[in-house]
C-alpha cells in the first residue's frame, strides 16, 4: 500500500508550470548554464552535501577584489577626461 | 466498509505504531495519477461514503477510529500516559475525502480543499508525543501546495475561466499570502514544540517537531517571494531568530535555501552589508553539483550585487566558475565603470531608462535599481579621485597639504553628466582622434525630452536636465568626507579638498581616499552588523530569560 504513486508529482506540476503544447519546458531549450529569466529557487535534488561537494575548483579565496582604484592615467577615459579639463584650466 | 479501507487503516495503524513518519507519508499520497490499489480505494470510497450525504465523514472517522487503535488514549514506555489523539482521526477521514474528491482540473478546488487538508494535518501535528509522526506528510503536502498557489499567481489564465470573465477584487492576490499563511501555522507547530531536548538539539540532530522548522519556513518564504510579499517574510525572520534551533544543524539544502532567502530579504531591505554575509555563507555551503547550478547562480546574482554596492568586485575566479556563466558581460562593465569614475557609461548602464537586455535581466532580480543608485557613491569617490590624479596639487611647501580644486571636479561632473544624456553616436563623435570638442546643441541629448503632463504646452516650459553645480560638488565633497571615502577638509574659501595625513602615510591618494570595502566594512563591524536577525547560530536554552544587551542602555536617572 505503500507504493503510492510514484512520478505523480509532474501532474500538478504539468498543470501550473510553463510547459508548452510539446510538453518541454522553455528551460529545456536554453543552455544549461545560461543565466536565466527564471528567478524562482527550485528545491535541491539532494537534500544533504558534505563540505566536501561544496569545494570550487581554485578554491573560495580570492572572489572578491577588494583594492581596485585605477591609477592609469593613459587609458582613453582618463586622457579625454584630461583634455577636457586642460581645455577648462584645470591642468596640473 | 469501502474495500481497501480496513488494509490502508492497518498500513496507516502499523506506521504509526513504528514511529515511522516517511513511510506514513508515502501512505497518505494526494497527487494523482494513483497507482491501480489507491483506484480501487477510491472507487470504494465513493461507493460507501459518497461525498453529497451527511453523514459520510462522520462513519469514516467512526470506522477509521475503529482500525486505526494508535488514536486512542495509552501510555508510554515509562508509563505516562498518551492523551487520545482524535485530530489524527479526523485528519486521515480528511485525506480520504480529498483523494475521493481531487479533480487537477479544478485548481482552485484542489487549491482550497489541500488547504483545509493542510489545517487539519496541523491541528493532528499539535499532538504530543504523536504529532511529529506526521511531519514528513505535510511537509510534503504543503510543498504541493505552495507549487499549486504559486502555479496559480503565475499563471492567472489558468484559472481564469474558473474566477471568471472579471477579476475578482483582489482574489487572485491573495491566493498565495493565505497559503503561506497555512503553511506558515504548520512552521509555528514546529517552533513551538515544548517537547524536544534543550534547545531543540538532541545528538547534534533536530529533535521532534523542531526538525521541520526550517523545511516550512523555506516552503512559506517560497510562495512569499515568488508572489512579490516579502514584506510578510519579516515575522518569519523574526520567529526564526526568538525560537530556532541553530541553522548549523540542518540539513544542507536547507541551509543553502534558508539563507538565500534570508540573504535576499536583507538586500531588499537594503541592508546589503548583512545580504553579504548571509549570501556568501549560502554560496560557500552549497553544492557544487551540476544539477544545482541553477540555485547555485541565483544565489550569486544577489552576491555579487551586494558586494558591488559593498565596494567588492567580482574577481575573475568568480567570472570562471560554471554557476557565473554570463556574469562578467553584465557585471564588468558596470566595475569598469565604477572603478574608473566613468560616470557617462555608468549612466548609460544604469539609468533607469536603459532598455538593454542585460538591464532588462537585473530588473527581473530586483538589482538593477539598487546597483545603480548604490553604487553612485563609489562613483563619486572614484571620479574625485581620478581628477586628483589628473590635477591635484601636492602642496606648495614640505608641510602643506595636497589639495584638489573643487571647480575641476566640478568640470568633470558637468562634462560627465552632459555626455551622459547624449545619444551615444554624438557622445562618441565628439571624441574621435583629432577631433575637437562639439558645441551641444539641444537635439544632441536624450534625455532633454521630457516635460510633466501639467505643464505640457506652457509658455516656456522646458525639459529639465540635472546639472551639477559647486555647491552640490562641495556637497558631495562633505557627504564623502562624512562617510569616511575622502580623509581630508573641505577649504569653503579656495573651494578645495584638502587631503590629511598624506605626509604620514606617503601617498596623498592612499591618505585622501581610503580603501572603500574597508570603510564599509569597519562602518557596519561597528554598527553591529555582523549579527544577522534570523540567522541563529548558538544554541538558546528553552524557557531561559532572553537575553537584553545593555550596551546602549542609559544609567538609570540619566
Amino acid at each position: 500500500m505503500s507504493a503510492s504513486a510514484q512520478g505523480s508529482t509532474a501532474t500538478t506540476k504539468a498543470v501550473v508550470d510553463d510547459k508548452n503544447k510539446n510538453g518541454e519546458t522553455d528551460k529545456d531549450k536554453k543552455p544549461a548554464a545560461q543565466l536565466e529569466e527564471d528567478d524562482e529557487f527550485e528545491d535541491f535534488p539532494i537534500e544533504d552535501w558534505t563540505e566536501e561537494d561544496t569545494q570550487i575548483p581554485g578554491g573560495t579565496t580570492h572572489l572578491w577584489e577588494e583594492s581596485w582604484d585605477d591609477d592609469d592615467t593613459n587609458e582613453d577615459f582618463a586622457v579625454q577626461l584630461k583634455e577636457e579639463l586642460k581645455k577648462l584650466g584645470h591642468g596640473k | 466498509m469501502a474495500p481497501l479501507l480496513t488494509q490502508v487503516c492497518s498500513e496507516v495503524n502499523g506506521a504509526l505504531q513504528r514511529r515511522d513518519g516517511v513511510f506514513l507519508a508515502s501512505i497518505l499520497a494526494i497527487e494523482p495519477p494513483f497507482t491501480p490499489i489507491y483506484e480501487q480505494l477510491i472507487v470504494g470510497l465513493r461507493a460507501t461514503y459518497p461525498a453529497n450525504t451527511n453523514d459520510a465523514i462522520g462513519r469514516l472517522e467512526r470506522d477509521i477510529r475503529a482500525i486505526v487503535g494508535e488514536t486512542e488514549e495509552s501510555e508510554d514506555a515509562d508509563g505516562r500516559p498518551v492523551p487520545r489523539w482524535g485530530a489524527m482521526v479526523t485528519f486521515l477521514a480528511s485525506w480520504m475525502a480529498f483523494i475521493r474528491d481531487v479533480d487537477v482540473l479544478n485548481l482552485l478546488k484542489t487549491y482550497e480543499d489541500l488547504s483545509e487538508l493542510i489545517q487539519r494535518g496541523n491541528a493532528a501535528l499539535q499532538h504530543t508525543p504523536k504529532g511529529v509522526l506526521l511531519l514528513p506528510t505535510l511537509v510534503g503536502y504543503a510543498k504541493i501546495f505552495a507549487r499549486i498557489a504559486v502555479g496559480v499567481e503565475k499563471r492567472p489564465e489558468l484559472i481564469q475561466h474558473l474566477l471568471g470573465p472579471v477579476n475578482q477584487e483582489g482574489g487572485r492576490e491573495s491566493l498565495a499570502e493565505k497559503a503561506a499563511n497555512v503553511v506558515r501555522q504548520c512552521f509555528i507547530t514546529c517552533l513551538s514544540d515544548k517537547a524536544t531536548a534543550p534547545g531543540g538539539i538532541r545528538n547534534s540532530k533536530p529533535d521532534g517537531k523542531k526538525a521541520g522548522v526550517y523545511k516550512m519556513a523555506n516552503i512559506c518564504l517560497k510562495i512569499l517571494f515568488q508572489s512579490d510579499k516579502l514584506d510578510n517574510c519579516t515575522a518569519i525572520f523574526r520567529n526564526i531568530n526568538n525560537s530556532a534551533p541553530p541553522l548549523h544543524f540542518y540539513p544542507a539544502s536547507e541551509r543553502v535555501t534558508y539563507l538565500y532567502y534570508l540573504g535576499r530579504h536583507l538586500f531588499a531591505n537594503t541592508d546589503f552589508y548583512q545580504a553579504q554575509l548571509v549570501l556568501q555563507k549560502a554560496y560557500d555551503d552549497c553544492t557544487s553539483d551540476p544539477r544545482c547550478r541553477h540555485q547555485k547562480s541565483l544565489i550569486l546574482v544577489y552576491l555579487v550585487s551586494a558586494n558591488m554596492i559593498l565596494g567588492r568586485f567580482p574577481t575573475e575566479h568568480i567570472y570562471s566558475q560554471p554557476e557565473a556563466y554570463g556574469f562578467r558581460k553584465i557585471f564588468s562593465p558596470i566595475a569598469q565603470a565604477i572603478r574608473r569614475g566613468d560616470i557617462e557609461s555608468f549612466r548609460r548602464l544604469t539609468s533607469m531608462n536603459v532598455t538593454s537586455k542585460d538591464a532588462v535581466l537585473l530588473r527581473k532580480f530586483r538589482v538593477f535599481y539598487q546597483i545603480g543608485h548604490y553604487c553612485e557613491v563609489l562613483i563619486w569617490r572614484s571620479l574625485f579621485r581620478k581628477v586628483f590624479l589628473l590635477t591635484g596639487h601636492k602642496g606648495t611647501t614640505e608641510k602643506s597639504a595636497p589639495t584638489l580644486d573643487l571647480n575641476a571636479v566640478l568640470a568633470a561632473f558637468q562634462y560627465l553628466e552632459k555626455r551622459a544624456i547624449m545619444t551615444p553616436a554624438i557622445a562618441r563623435a565628439e571624441f574621435g582622434p583629432g577631433r575637437r570638442p562639439a558645441t551641444f546643441a539641444p537635439e544632441d541629448f536624450m534625455a532633454s525630452t521630457y516635460i510633466d503632463p501639467d505643464f505640457e504646452g506652457v509658455e516656456d516650459a522646458k525639459p529639465y536636465n540635472h546639472m551639477p553645480d559647486i555647491a552640490e560638488v562641495e556637497c558631495i565633497c562633505s557627504s564623502l568626507i562624512t562617510q569616511g571615502f575622502l580623509n581630508g577638509f573641505i577649504s569653503h574659501k579656495m573651494n578645495r579638498f584638502a587631503i590629511q595625513g598624506a605626509r604620514k602615510v606617503g601617498s596623498a591618494s592612499k591618505a585622501g581616499f581610503p580603501n572603500a570595502w574597508e570603510v564599509i566594512k569597519a562602518t557596519n563591524v561597528e554598527a553591529g552588523q555582523n549579527e544577522v536577525e534570523g540567522w541563529v547560530k548558538e544554541i538558546r536554552q528553552q524557557g531561559g530569560p532572553n537575553v537584553i544587551r545593555l550596551a546602549s542602555a542609559r544609567p538609570a536617572g540619566s
